[in-house]
């Protein structure tokens, strides 16, 4: 943009576009801007890959047993009848196991494959006694091949995923290679359950309230700002508040002995119970202020027209206000529900268990969920605790991305067909 | 989805018929009303329950005395006119003017030599009592709140109750997080809003928005395997401890970024194009438009995400739970371990839940502290919002 | 819309893969258990019902058990209960790892559970708080602990320890590695003890600080926690690290961490059984009569417990209690259950 000398002459003297060097600062910035954005994308990307690279590699699996030791006048483990088989696993293993196998399905009902397998498990006992990460099975091959040589030679060199079927449906163990998230699996969907089923329909209710009838008086600003101010308190507030209502002052409801669910010697409120309110107090002011949004999006004209006809301010609300917020209003639950399902500080604060590998039979059971059991296992030093906590989190992080993409399709589909 | 309406509803009704739609009673409107009501007073009940109840246990923790085990037990039979006693010589020491108990009975320290010990007995409306040997001699704790707001040294289990030491450890991971976040998602927003082309704003937003939905605890397994092993290999395994504060805030910014870049980027976006055009028009480059014309003028939304994310910084908990450090630190070395203010409530409540101790109260006088914090922060943000928000027709 | 179906194909694409990605062999496996420095020496070989106990069938017992006390008895309480689940149990057991103290609360003052691990004897107090509440704590020796000191395996400097050294490491009259032994470096010492409520806490106040734990407390650089797996991933990662837990969270980690003999002593299995190792100490179940009677899957659980702990102890990375420690407890175990 060069100045036109032909141009009309004012008097510039005082005035240096200084065009070229103004470009250049534009150009310089732009490059900045560009750069955060990058800068906020490897950052997603590291830690999306840094989890990747722990929950898979290869592994070195090692046996208790050797197999060749357990061999039979020659022949091998593999290619022994089912009777020397039962015999191997019964001088193996204790006592009480083998009544316990005995029990579930007696040895003379089981194929040769599922006796084979037992003994395999129980007797031979593969452990993995190195992993790798998911960056070095693909680089470094070569070396680790040297390293497993050399360091473990009985050892076998195998890919693992440790997300694996057995992964989500095991119940939690003290030993990583057997520990599976099914327990915290289901802990999270009862404590979410009960959140969303108690706060959908008080948030949706006060939501109504603010938007269709309260009026402009000092309550009710007072209760609005109120609610802003309450999404913005810290997770671990909401935890302590918890802690005192649910599970000290509230402890006959929550702990089941007041509907006579619990063993009263020993129940306590720290239960499912518990944490599901505690959850749905959590999300409670998100679900009123975006069904706010919704129901203050539904044109005034199809109220006015309902009116009209005489309807009475609830059969507006709940016959054509409502049915036209729902998309808006569901999405906010989802959007909710994936919050709870993530959240980990205020459910340690309640009190989550250690140790529990038994599903969760009612609202009255102890829980832990999937944040607090990739919290537990992240604070194992232990290195083989690092990649089951790296595959719970694929699960989790699954778990939420289908939330939240089920959201989007919603809200898209139910906005396309009401154009 | 509008119901059925019948054009011509009433053409064939008689007038009662007519006049009884007017007298319809509306004692069930006013009861779902005032169901409504109570469903959106609940809110004001979660607030009230929650001030009352951390102002409650913190009141108790500021009030009650404390009696701390001293490891120690009398040697020799007391009577109850005695002054003076031998207590064992091994456990913790106590001084003149500390206030002691014997099982109920409580007494003042005149005078320690040695294992012997002289008291003023029955204080604090208890009665001299006869003790044998082996009774425990307990320790008198008790808070202030002037050392509370202004000792720097948190140690509740010898009697050191100074907040600073956690304050100081939260502040230092939020700055990190800020110096970090902000100026990151301004520029992002700024780019996203002023330069993007519509196909690449709407992908990057919501891959942006993705960073969001991740749950904070994922974040602290990233900051334990790998920001601090990072931080380590760049500045040396000596100058940087396991967990420290710095891994934990540099992480809580990333946590934080996506935040500041929506918020910052709506806020960017609800400029009109005609300030915009009338910049271009007066010869502005792009650059100058955007941080001259659009950024002062969305200034309050832009001051709002700041508020809003430094409040969400301080309230962060699993990432600093992880990475951060389990004792409580006064240092300004961000590669240090300190713990945080929420750091400390999740280590104490995992523990135990003893429900008379100092501790279990503690919680609750630090998470009072917490909440006002980032209530006071985010009533700030609202009044900026109101204050200086231009409004556009 | 398209772009949503991207990110379904995506996740439905990861997920595939997750899936296939089995090993041929079946899931359950041993953790590794890299060599321990003391060898066992007392370990029966079969699994002999001593004649004091009844036998008890799993596959017969069902209800629930509560149980919570000690970090260092967690890892065997978990490793037996998880045998008891093995071999047919069909209920549920609790272990709550949150240190002696809080073990010894949720048992004596709330009443919470129905047995308590601990790592140290049960106070006067506490067997007061719950007569209190009706219950007569009654005391199962079930292990012995050789408290570990460890420092991390980049640690050249230090393989042993005198007890006076270590009021001074772990006090607040000492700073820095020199100020102990004028040979080590002059870096500060990093200290990672336990939390207060934890058993191993009391008893090594107790041990070496003659029951004051100001100085140990008020010592600059140290971190707590109740959880001692925290401990060890502070210690391994500085050379100027040091802290001491149960011997079993150092068995875990031998490729990470060094321990420190006492006094020139090491713990083995001779040195804890004959107390020459200055911090050996006793592992302990408490319950109650009542309790055992009422609930007779209590008892079921603490005669297994009592019946199979030789097998599994060394394993944990603890050290068998003595013959006439444990055969005093089964007795016990006998008169409860009357």
């Amino acid at each position: 943009m060069k100045a036109n000398k032909d141009a009309i002459h004012l008097d510039t003297s005082g005035f240096t576009p200084n065009l070229p060097r103004r470009h250049r600062v534009g150009k310089l910035w732009l490059v900045i801007f560009r750069f955060a954005t990058v800068v906020g994308l490897i950052a997603l990307a590291t830690l999306l890959l840094n989890v990747m690279n722990s929950a898979f590699g290869y592994v070195a699996v090692e046996n208790k047993v050797d197999p060749d030791t357990l061999a039979v006048n020659g022949v091998e483990l593999d290619d022994l009848p089912k009777a020397e088989l039962v015999r191997i696993l019964q001088e193996n293993v204790s006592a009480g196991l083998f009544r316990r196998l005995e029990n579930d399905e007696p040895f003379a009902e089981r194929s040769r494959l599922d006796v084979y397998n037992l003994v395999l498990e129980r007797v031979v006992e593969p452990r993995v006694v190195q992993q790798w990460s998911l960056q070095d099975s693909l680089f470094r091959r070569a070396q680790i091949e040297a390293e497993v040589a050399a360091n473990y030679p009985k050892a076998e060199l195998e890919f693992k995923s440790w997300l694996d079927k057995y992964f989500i449906l095991n119940p939690q163990s003290a030993r990583a290679e057997r520990a599976g998230v099914r327990t915290a699996i289901l802990g999270s969907l009862w404590t979410v359950g009960i959140a969303i089923v108690f706060a959908f329909p008080i948030g949706v209710g006060g939501a109504i309230y603010l938007e269709e009838y309260a009026a402009d008086n000092a309550i009710n600003r007072v209760i609005r700002t109120n609610i802003n101010n309450l999404a913005g308190v810290p997770s671990i507030i909401y935890g302590i508040l918890g802690l005192a209502i649910f599970v000290r002052a509230l402890e006959p409801l929550t702990s089941g002995t007041l509907l006579g669910l619990a063993d009263p010697t020993t129940a306590n409120g720290r239960t499912i119970l518990s944490a599901g309110l505690t959850l749905g107090l959590l999300i409670l002011p998100m679900i009123i202020i975006n069904a706010q949004e919704a129901i203050r999006a539904v044109p005034s004209s199809l109220r006015q027209a309902s009116y009209g006809l005489g309807a009475t301010r609830w059969q507006t609300v709940w016959h054509h206000v409502l049915p036209n917020a729902m998309p808006g209003v569901l999405t906010g639950a989802i959007f909710a529900i994936s919050r709870a399902m993530g959240e980990t500080a205020p459910l340690v604060v309640i009190g989550a268990s250690t140790f529990i590998n038994v599903d969760p039979n009612g609202p009255f059971a102890k829980f832990t969920t999937l944040p607090i059991q990739i919290y537990q296992w992240t604070s194992r030093p232990q290195d083989v605790f690092r990649n089951i906590a790296a595959a719970a989190i694929v699960v989790l992080v699954l778990l939420l991305l289908s939330l939240n993409a089920s959201a989007v399709i919603l809200r898209n589909r139910f906005s396309r067909r009401l154009d | 989805m509008v119901s059925q309406v019948n054009t011509r509803p009433y053409a064939n009704e008689t007038l009662t018929h007519r006049a009884a739609l007017r007298r319809r009673p509306k004692i069930s409107e006013t009861l779902i009303q005032g169901f409504l009501f109570l469903c959106g007073a609940l809110s004001i009940l979660v607030t009230v329950g929650i001030v009352y109840e951390l102002g409650k246990e913190s009141l108790l923790f500021f009030t009650r005395q404390q009696w701390e085990e001293t490891n120690r037990t009398l040697v020799e039979p007391m009577d109850a006119a005695q002054t003076t006693f031998k207590m064992t010589e091994t456990g913790m020491g106590f001084g003149i003017g500390d206030t002691i108990r014997l099982r109920r009975e409580a007494t003042e320290v005149i005078d320690i030599r040695g294992d012997v010990v002289t008291v003023e007995r029955a204080h604090q409306n208890t009665t001299a009592e006869a003790h044998t040997v082996g009774v425990e001699i307990e320790l008198s704790r008790q808070v202030t709140l002037a050392e509370f707001f202004t000792k720097t040294e948190w140690n509740p289990q010898i009697g050191k109750y100074g907040i600073w030491a956690l304050v100081n450890a939260t502040l230092m991971t939020s700055f990190t997080a800020i110096i970090v976040a902000l100026p990151l998602g301004l520029c992002v927003a700024i780019y996203l809003s002023e330069y993007a082309s519509t196909r690449v704003r709407s992908t990057l937003k919501p891959l942006l928005e993705v960073l969001a939905a991740v749950p904070t605890v994922v974040y602290g397994y990233f900051a334990l395997t790998f920001m601090t092993p990072l931080l380590r290999a760049i500045f040396g395994v000596n100058t940087v401890e396991i967990y420290n504060t710095a891994s934990a805030g540099i992480v809580i910014g990333v946590l934080i970024l996506p935040l500041v870049s929506s918020m910052a980027e709506d806020a960017l976006s609800a400029v009109p194009q005609s300030l915009r055009q009338a910049a271009y028009s007066l010869g502005a480059t792009r650059l100058e438009t955007a941080v001259k014309v659009v950024v002062p003028a969305a200034l309050s939304g832009i001051a709002a995400a700041f508020i809003v994310a430094i409040s969400r910084a301080i309230g962060e908990t699993m990432v600093v739970a992880i990475a951060a450090g389990a004792g409580p630190a006064f240092t300004f070395n961000p590669f240090k371990a300190a713990e945080t203010m929420t750091g400390h409530i999740v280590r104490i409540s995992g523990g135990d839940l003893s429900y008379d101790s100092m501790d279990y109260n503690s919680i609750f006088a630090i998470g009072l502290m917490l909440f006002f914090m980032t209530l006071g922060l985010n009533i700030l943000s609202q009044r900026i919002v109101k204050r200086f928000r231009e409004e556009y027709e | 819309m398209h772009r949503i179906a991207l990110v379904l194909l995506i996740v439905l694409t990861m997920l595939g893969t997750a899936c296939s990605g089995n090993t041929p062999t079946p899931a359950p496996t041993q953790p590794a258990s890299p060599t321990q420095a003391p060898e066992p020496t007392a370990v029966p070989a079969q699994p002999e019902q001593s004649g004091v106990l009844p036998e008890v069938n799993p596959l017969e017992v069902s209800g629930n058990v509560v149980t919570a006390g000690s970090s260092t008895v967690y890892p065997l309480a978990e490793r037996m209960a998880e045998r008891f689940y093995d071999e047919g149990f069909k209920g549920q057991i609790t272990i709550d790892s949150i240190g002696s103290g809080a073990g010894y609360e949720r048992f004596c003052k709330t009443g919470e559970t129905d047995v308590a691990n601990a790592s140290r004897p049960i106070k006067d107090s506490e067997v007061e708080s719950c007569a209190a509440i009706g219950r007569t704590p009654i005391e199962f020796r079930v292990g012995t602990d050789a408290l570990a000191v460890v420092v991390s395996q980049q640690n050249d400097f230090v393989t042993d320890v005198t007890m006076e050294e270590l009021a001074l490491i772990f006090g607040n009259a000492a700073e820095k590695w020199s100020d102990v032994r004028a040979e080590w470096p002059a870096e500060n010492i990093l200290r990672f003890i336990p939390g207060t409520d934890s058993g191993t806490f009391d008893y090594f106040v107790e041990e070496v600080f003659a029951k004051d734990k100001e100085p140990h407390l008020s010592a600059a650089n140290t971190q707590l926690s109740e959880d001692d797996n925290v401990l060890v991933q502070g210690i391994m990662g500085s050379p100027y690290a040091i802290g001491y837990f149960g011997y079993a969270y150092y068995a875990e980690n031998t490729g990470t961490l060094k321990v420190l003999s006492i006094n020139g002593i090491e713990a083995t299995s001779e040195t804890v059984d004959n107390n020459t190792y200055p911090l050996a100490r006793p592992l302990f179940l408490y319950s109650d009569a009542k309790i055992m009677q009422e609930k007779p899957q209590v008892a079921a659980y603490i005669n297994f417990f009592l019946a199979y702990v030789n097998e599994e102890v060394v394993d944990v990375g603890y050290f068998p209690a003595s013959e006439t420690a444990l055969l005093a407890a089964q007795q016990a175990w006998v008169e409860a259950v009357q």
